[in-house]
């Protein structure tokens, strides 16, 4: 799980503009003090299908419970690798 | 490959069989596909379910999706007041949802790749505000408005987004309307002439070719209003 958790850190940072930027748990994907605008964070959820690919399922971030929810998904990185995580999980 | 909406009728079969001619892979996407002659999944378009089941397919299958052409729709030419409200939501539904959910969905397809180019059907009716179409007209500038701004949020992206405005073309969606309704719209028009689907089908070819990529978030009013 830790390595799928570094992986979503590691697509986080790699959108990054400031690389001094250190991804944790509660860094901001939303809002102001978020260091991803809207666009940066659209490019994340399609690096994030990709690598769901990778591993043999597929990332749903359109659906109508993933959009219900979006903002707690996308309210840090911890907890968007956690929902990652969650749906393959689920897909077992 | 393109995806062409509405591909088993009128103006969205032309389009396919246009692209066909010139070579390109086309996926049609019609209630009914029975019969066509290039793959194609049955769908409703206002379904977001069905919409997203396509889109895992063509996620298998590893498709190159390089274009959307919004084409499915209908219409209903009455007054407002004498229009039912069940006809009212079906007209919005599938005009303006079913374009929004296509875009929403098949769009990250090519954002994946940066590179692609959409194309959403309005009607003349939105720039003359023609009587007996309100409906229909305001599903069509409800698409209007919406690839306007989509076009913006697609802009990093690399994918056009444009809209293909005609008018009166000789289809199934103008059964109703008689020969002197015609004539009194294209009458508006900047160029006096109705216009064929093969008209239409040409603007989808410029907007597609990578000739029009200094194109985006315009309507395109065949004939000119």
């Amino acid at each position: 799980m830790q390595d799928i958790k570094h992986e979503v850190y590691l697509r986080i940072y790699n959108l990054l503009d400031d690389k001094s930027v250190k991804i944790v748990e509660d860094t901001p994907l939303l809002g102001n003090d978020s260091s991803l605008d809207s666009m940066k964070l659209v490019e994340l959820c399609i690096e994030l299908e990709d690598l769901a690919g990778e591993i043999g399922f597929e990332f749903d971030w359109t659906s109508e419970a993933a959009m219900s929810k979006s903002r707690s998904m996308f309210r840090n990185a911890g907890s968007l690798a956690t929902e990652f995580i969650n749906q393959m999980d689920a897909s077992k | 490959m393109i995806v062409v909406t509405g591909a088993s009728r009128g103006i969205g079969k032309a389009i396919c069989e246009r692209l066909l001619s010139k070579g390109l892979e086309v996926f049609g996407l019609a209630r009914n596909t029975s019969n066509l002659p290039f793959p194609s999944i049955s769908c409703d378009v206002s379904s977001h379910e069905q919409i997203k089941k396509l889109v895992s397919v063509l996620k298998k299958e590893n498709s190159k999706v390089t274009g959307l052409v919004n084409a499915a729709g209908i219409a209903s030419m009455n007054l407002a007041v004498t229009t039912p409200p069940h006809i009212s939501k079906k007209i919005i539904e599938i005009n303006l949802l079913g374009t929004i959910y296509c875009c929403q969905l098949i769009a990250p397809l090519m954002m994946r790749k940066k590179q692609g180019s959409i194309i959403n059907f309005s009607t003349i009716a939105v720039a003359l505000g023609l009587k007996g179409e309100s409906i229909y007209a305001a599903s069509k500038a409800g698409v209007e408005g919406f690839s306007r701004a989509f076009a913006r949020e697609m802009a990093d992206f690399n994918i056009n987004v444009n809209c293909i405005a005609p008018g009166p073309v000789d289809t199934d969606l103008l059964k109703g309307i008689t020969a002197e309704q015609i004539a009194k719209i294209v009458s508006q028009q900047i160029i006096v002439k109705q216009y064929t689907p093969h008209a239409i089908c040409d603007l989808v070819e410029l907007l597609l070719d990578p000739k029009s990529k200094s194109l985006s978030g315009q309507v395109l009013h065949v004939g000119g209003v």
